[in-house]
């Protein structure tokens, strides 16, 4: 059993050739139309009006139902386990990884899976200004953590201006000889940071290059802080920027400007429509909340309106969540922005598809249904956009991972087993033993 | 009944007894490297195993055990503890300046002892040595505990009144803690999250290798160079040659084998309780385990309406079937006592007998597998010619509920089982901590 | 003009707020929906509606063909007015410090020039219930003493007036009670944190010596109460327990945050022992408990169906079906959002309700009649009824589908403009070159 467990693991990759029929298709970058969608190999085959299902193919039945690329969410922090997703003890945290601490078990990724999400980007916090490394997850739920990445794409890392990285700065309390303030306490000390941190980075890249280049004959020391600022630099690093204010997302494409590198996104980006013009032109995404704002001071100019003002404004925006109940959703949340500032439906599906595929430069492979990407695709059972659509199944590389009605199904057996083992667990508990510490 | 026999054992209480020469004869003898011998002889000489067999001749003058309805047993081996090293006195944190600046990256070496050795720590007064003897353990592997790289451990004997001579091995290989000091702000300094750990576990290992290169540089010309400064973080993590990692359940081990593979340097978990999940990925990978016998339990006065999830439950379930899983596909484990005291370590033992973990194998984790473990399998952990003579002897099987042990001898010399009173945790010195008798010649 | 034609002049007296809304449908959630009907609004009142309805010649007409119109919706759990931005403490007027606060009211804090009041009513929201405290279980007060118990009274609000007085529907709309539950966790913050646990001995310790606490001022309370009726010598007033007679006489109830079956059945319990009327807030995974509330026929404001399932193992979409399973069990609902910040957004938790299982029909007069009755006040808002507050809404469609736009906004007949500040961002930087 075990045994067998483990080779399904093993192949995870060779999904059943499928064929979705009948099903109003969202293709998001091609049109919507009525027709069927083949899968095979995990990949998006062919996609037209009329499609023979070849021999052995699986038939999903999609009449009256609608399909659209799986939903991606470009700012999550589901699924990481133990200690947080903050290294908030120094202001750089460049080097640490969020890949070492995906959670395979957490629920919040089938729940996620439910609502119709295929891939997330799990962020490090905003606690620093330039915080830990991202990591591209699929939700392939009852997989291990290794199968749970993304695989391709450029590896990205996580910034953060505003309130966030300055509070380590500011002590709750008194002040004593022990209160240790980390620096920054400032909008202004954050931008230092950078230059500092950047400073520090070129000179690194230079001992490198001067020892390739055999300029020098020291070996210098391998540093996981600044390695990736130099990926950075280098454009092989994407940035992805917590920021609410205008004026510090100004600054922040200045300071990039400055040591020749380009953000990828603003994250919340709740005044990216003060500052869209810039955004333009600089050619960073945003990539933030449809509605939010109010529950902090740099979010009172927050506006629904966002979205639809950086669209026009020829920035590539994206709705996120930044929640593990908001990530449940994320269709209705893009609906808003039809609602507040008039975007189109095709706008507003591809701020949760194609859009976030684009900042994060994975387009080639998700966020849109086009023959060879992968066939990560939400079956909905309304228009995607309505209030009351519910994902019936969602593929994630041809393969099914939820399934409304199996759902439903299998909760009666897993209820079943839970209460077996509780009234396991009720007869008497074993003497709990003396802690050691350890 | 036993209460009453403890009382007339009490002067003989932890006696040790040396006599040159012993003979265990007409004895079952449960070797664990080779067959069982029903009716075998053992002989002791100068603290090792002279022999072993069922045609064995016992030298004159030697004192003789009638083993009939006696077994013999390799003495037990507690595969992680901190027997023997008595915890420094609780100092109160005060509200003062801290006296070194919370660390501010991998270069500070935080939480790092990595130098520090449990061989230079070992007292023979720790009171939990007495009590580990008397469950028959003539064995621990005792290490530092605290911080990320806490020390080296030592393979310890549960006998003699100097350390010098109750080590059998040093180092025994690297503690180490991957939990994040917590806090988002900055007071406890780096590293706060797992994450930081992994960043600087990494970053160590980098700079170990870059250390020794610059140093072998050095020291092949150093005429003309920078001298590179000594780094006793790194000289420690050396010396180690073996990092004990925690994990415990599926995740963690995937996540931890994961990060070990990137190090150069060979590695055993400790922990390992969803094993049952995990074994054919254990031996695919060849990853050795040291498992935990403190079972996953329901917390005492829990909330009776507080619902717990499958995945709890499923684990306090299975965990105990963990050994049986691993000795089923061939994973090399050894079992350790997680804190408790030698008998609840054994109940737990036991319970993974009940779910299916054979006695003799049982005993194997407890005696040869952790030999192997710590690359001591050639002095310590069977009942074989030349090994150090550490044995017990039991009526029954030796992990059975009912038996009793009979005899324990550790280096040769032997042991008066007796009642155990020692507390399960070692106060500080000063604090309650009792005397330790010393041996009496007999 | 077309429309003029079917006007039938007979409405006398011309206020001079009166208008006549034309050629919409009307969705009274009482009673059917009339296609193509008017409405005819009187100083602030409802005074006709119909597919054929007579108005005097000089009345305002506005035209809304093609719209639709609905109730204003009620939102039965906000912080409205009281509270503007939430990490700054001097924005917050919630959470006043002391155990026993029934006196205190939430009504006279209520700042008309909330921007939050605005920015939820233009989706169509005209009336918020509001709480004097935050709702959380362990919660603490902005104080450092004991926490707090009865937090004060919450009040049902327009949400458009001069000020709080003009505002107010009902002053006194319930009385918050942070029930003394046994809590075996300590608050955590975080995703997916876990608060140590408390020894279950104990913190059923900590809730019967606070229970004993509540039962002694709720005695205290009745002691009073006779001292007053019976006039009793040397009688003094008292202002906090002259503000529990009310209570005591069942015309304010208790409002009780209780999430799960246990707090659920004590708080319950707790209510018929002190034979006092109570509204359960925050239900939100009921269990058993659901017959409980139903034999004791307890209204219901439930906890956001948007919310995370509770715990683990719960159905994926435990909070979005919990609405539909408290109407096939008969149980009386409405909705709240627990905050201000997504106060807007009522409409559309209602809406994953129904998605999951709740009638549509029942959603509409959970979110309009079902909360006016429940908190009282449904003789002057809740539905599209003759004599009732001109509180309605004007959209393109169905208000729960976020993609709906609203076009009118009516409180007690007055035009609310649209505007918001997040509108006037919204086109000064639209305005942007």
């Amino acid at each position: 059993m075990r045994f067998a467990l483990y080779l399904l693991t093993a192949m995870a990759t060779f999904a059943e050739t499928t064929i979705v029929q009948n099903a109003t298709v969202y293709t998001i970058t091609k049109g919507t139309f009525k027709g069927s969608v083949l899968i095979e190999d995990g990949k998006i085959k062919q996609v037209g009006l009329n499609i023979t299902a070849p021999a052995g193919a699986r038939i999903v039945d999609a009449s009256g139902m609608h399909l659209t690329p799986g939903l991606i969410d470009a700012h999550s922090h589901i699924a990481v386990q133990a200690g947080g997703i903050n290294e908030g003890s120094v202001s750089v945290s460049s080097m640490v990884r969020i890949e070492d601490f995906v959670d395979p078990e957490s629920v919040a990724i089938y729940r996620a899976l439910a609502g119709g999400v295929t891939t997330a980007n799990i962020l490090h916090g905003s606690a620093n200004a330039i915080g830990g490394q991202n990591r591209l997850i699929k939700m392939r739920w009852g997989k291990s953590g290794a199968e749970m990445l993304f695989a391709g794409g450029p590896p990205s890392i996580k910034f953060a201006l505003g309130e966030n990285p300055k509070r380590s700065g500011n002590a709750n309390g008194p002040v004593t000889p022990a209160t240790v303030l980390r620096y920054p306490a400032t909008r202004m000390g954050v931008e230092d940071v950078y230059r500092q941190a950047f400073t520090e980075a070129q000179a690194y890249q230079k001992t490198w290059a001067d020892f390739k280049g055999g300029s020098s004959t020291v070996e210098p020391r391998r540093d996981l802080r600044l390695e990736p600022l130099v990926e950075i630099m280098e454009g092989k690093r994407l940035v992805h920027c917590h920021a609410y204010r205008g004026d510090e997302m100004l600054m922040m494409m200045r300071v990039a400007e400055e040591f020749g590198f380009r953000i990828a996104t603003f994250q919340h980006v709740q005044e990216g429509y003060k500052i869209a013009k810039e955004m333009a032109v600089h050619g960073v995404g945003g990539s933030g909340f449809s509605d939010w704002w109010a529950y902090k001071m740099e979010v009172v100019d927050g506006i629904p309106y966002n979205m639809a003002v950086m669209t026009n404004k020829g920035v590539l925006a994206a709705v996120n969540s930044d929640d593990a109940g908001l990530m449940r959703r994320l269709n209705t949340e893009a609906a808003k922005t039809m609602k507040y500032g008039g975007l189109t439906e095709e706008q507003a599906l591809a701020l949760v598809t194609i859009n976030p595929a684009r900042h994060m430069k994975v387009d080639d492979m998700i966020g849109s249904i086009e023959v060879g990407k992968s066939a990560d695709l939400v079956v909905w059972n309304k228009h995607p956009l309505s209030s009351y659509a519910v994902p019936q199944k969602v593929f994630i590389d041809g393969n099914l991972y939820f399934d409304r009605d199996q759902d439903g199904s299998e909760r009666v057996a897993k209820e079943t087993k839970k209460k077996a083992l509780e009234e396991k667990s009720k007869t008497p508990a074993r003497k709990p033993s003396t802690n050691e510490d350890r | 009944m036993i209460k009453s026999l403890a009382f007339l054992c009490l002067p003989l209480l932890a006696v040790a007894q040396k006599q040159t020469t012993v003979a265990i004869r007409n004895a079952k003898i449960v070797t664990i490297s080779g067959p069982v011998l029903y009716k075998g002889t053992v002989i002791l000489k100068d603290g090792l195993i002279e022999a072993v067999g069922e045609n064995v001749r016992i030298p004159a003058g030697a004192w003789i055990i009638e083993g009939d309805g006696l077994t013999v047993y390799p003495g037990l081996i507690d595969g992680l503890s901190t027997v023997g090293i008595i915890p420094p006195p609780v100092i109160t944190p005060t509200t003062t300046a801290p006296a070194t600046p919370p660390a501010r990256g991998p270069e500070d070496r935080p939480r790092t002892t990595s130098w520090e050795r449990a061989a230079d720590k070992v007292r023979a007064n720790d009171p939990r040595i007495d009590s580990a003897r008397n469950a028959g353990f003539t064995s621990v592997v005792t290490f530092p505990t605290a911080g990320i790289f806490a020390g080296q451990g030592a393979v310890v004997n549960m006998a003699g009144d100097n350390p010098s001579k109750m080590i059998v091995e040093s180092p025994a290989g690297q503690y180490m803690t991957l939990a994040g000091a917590g806090g988002q702000g900055a007071a406890r300094g780096f590293p706060s999250s797992g994450m930081g750990v992994y960043a600087y576990v990494r970053q160590i290992f980098i700079d170990l290798d870059y250390y020794e290169k610059t140093k072998a540089a050095y020291q092949a010309n150093p005429a003309g160079k920078q001298r590179p400064a000594y780094d006793r973080a790194l000289e420690g993590l050396k010396e180690s040659g073996r990092l004990l990692l925690p994990a415990g359940s599926k995740v963690e081990m995937e996540r931890v084998i994961r990060l070990a593979s990137e190090l150069n340097m060979p590695f055993v978990l400790y922990g390992a309780q969803e094993g049952y999940r995990t074994s054919e990925q254990l031996k695919q990978g060849k990853v050795s385990v040291l498992v935990s016998a403190k079972w996953p339990a329901k917390i005492p006065n829990g909330d009776p309406d507080a619902e717990e999830s499958l995945r709890t439950l499923e684990v306090r379930e299975n965990a105990p079937s963990t050994p049986a899983a691993l000795a089923k596909d061939g994973v090399k484990f050894a079992f350790y006592s997680d804190g408790q005291t030698p008998v609840e370590f054994i109940k737990g033992v036991r319970l993974a007998v009940e779910r299916g973990l054979s006695h003799d194998d049982a005993v194997k984790a407890l005696s040869l597998s952790t030999a192997e473990i710590f690359g001591i399998a050639n002095r310590l952990g069977s009942v074989e010619k030349g090994k150090i003579a550490n044995l017990v002897i039991s009526k029954g099987d030796l992990l059975a509920e009912k038996s009793t042990i009979q005899y324990v001898f550790i280096d040769g010399i032997h042991f008066v089982p007796s009642p155990d009173a020692a507390p399960a945790t070692v106060a500080p010195p000063g604090a309650t901590g009792r005397r330790p008798r010393t041996g009496d010649q007999k | 003009m077309k429309i003029a034609k079917f006007l039938l002049f007979t409405v006398p007296l011309v206020a001079q707020d009166s208008f006549i809304l034309r050629n919409v449908t009307i969705h009274p959630v009482t009673s059917a929906d009339i296609v193509g009907g008017s409405i005819v609004v009187a100083n602030g009142k409802i005074v006709e509606l119909g597919a054929k309805v007579t108005a005097s010649k000089s009345i305002k007409v506005i035209d809304g063909r093609g719209l639709h119109v609905y109730p204003g919706m009620i939102n039965c759990a906000t912080q409205m007015g009281l509270s503007e931005v939430t990490s700054v403490r001097e924005s917050n007027d919630t959470n006043e410090i002391g155990e026993f606060l029934p006196q205190v009211r939430a009504v006279v804090a209520v700042n008309p020039d909330s921007e939050h009041i605005p920015v939820t009513r233009v989706n169509g929201i005209t009336s918020s219930l509001v709480l004097p405290a935050s709702l959380s279980e362990t919660g603490r007060g902005a104080g450092t003493g004991p926490q707090s118990i009865l937090r004060g009274q919450s009040a049902m609000i327009h949400l458009d007036g001069w000020n709080w007085e003009d505002m107010a529907i009902s002053r006194n709309a319930g009385v918050l009670m942070r029930f003394p539950a046994i809590v075996t966790r300590r608050a955590a913050f975080g995703e997916g944190a876990i608060g140590t646990p408390i020894p279950y001995n104990e913190a059923k310790k900590t809730y019967e010596t606070e229970l004993k606490k509540v039962e002694e001022f709720f005695d205290s309370a009745k002691h009073y109460q006779a001292a007053k009726m019976a006039k009793a010598a040397g009688f003094k007033l008292n202002v906090q327990l002259d503000a529990m007679i009310p209570v005591l006489e069942g015309k304010v109830p208790l409002l009780i945050a209780a999430q799960k079956e246990r707090t659920i059945r004590d708080a319950i319990a707790f209510a018929k022992k002190q034979n006092v009327k109570i509204i359960l807030l925050d239900v939100t995974k009921p269990g058993k408990a659901l017959d409980v509330i139903k034999q004791n026929n307890i209204p219901v404001v439930v906890g956001k169906p948007t919310s995370l399932p509770e715990d683990e193992d719960d159905p994926y979409d435990a909070s979005y079906s919990l609405p539909g399973q408290l109407y096939k069990a008969g149980i009386k609902f409405a909705f709240g959002t627990y905050d201000n910040q997504f106060a807007r957004n009522l409409p559309y938790e209602a809406a994953f309700a129904v998605a999951y299982g709740l009638p549509y029909e029942e959603a509409l007069k959970a979110l309009t009649i079902g909360a006016a009755e429940i908190f009282g006040v449904s003789n002057e808002i809740g539905s599209i009824e003759k004599g009732k507050s001109a509180d309605f809404v004007v959209t393109d469609g169905d208000p729960l589908e976020v993609r709906t736009q609203v076009k009118m906004l009516f409180i007690r007949g007055k035009n609310v403009s649209l505007e918001t500040k997040q509108t006037r961002l919204y086109e000064k930087y639209m305005n942007r070159k």
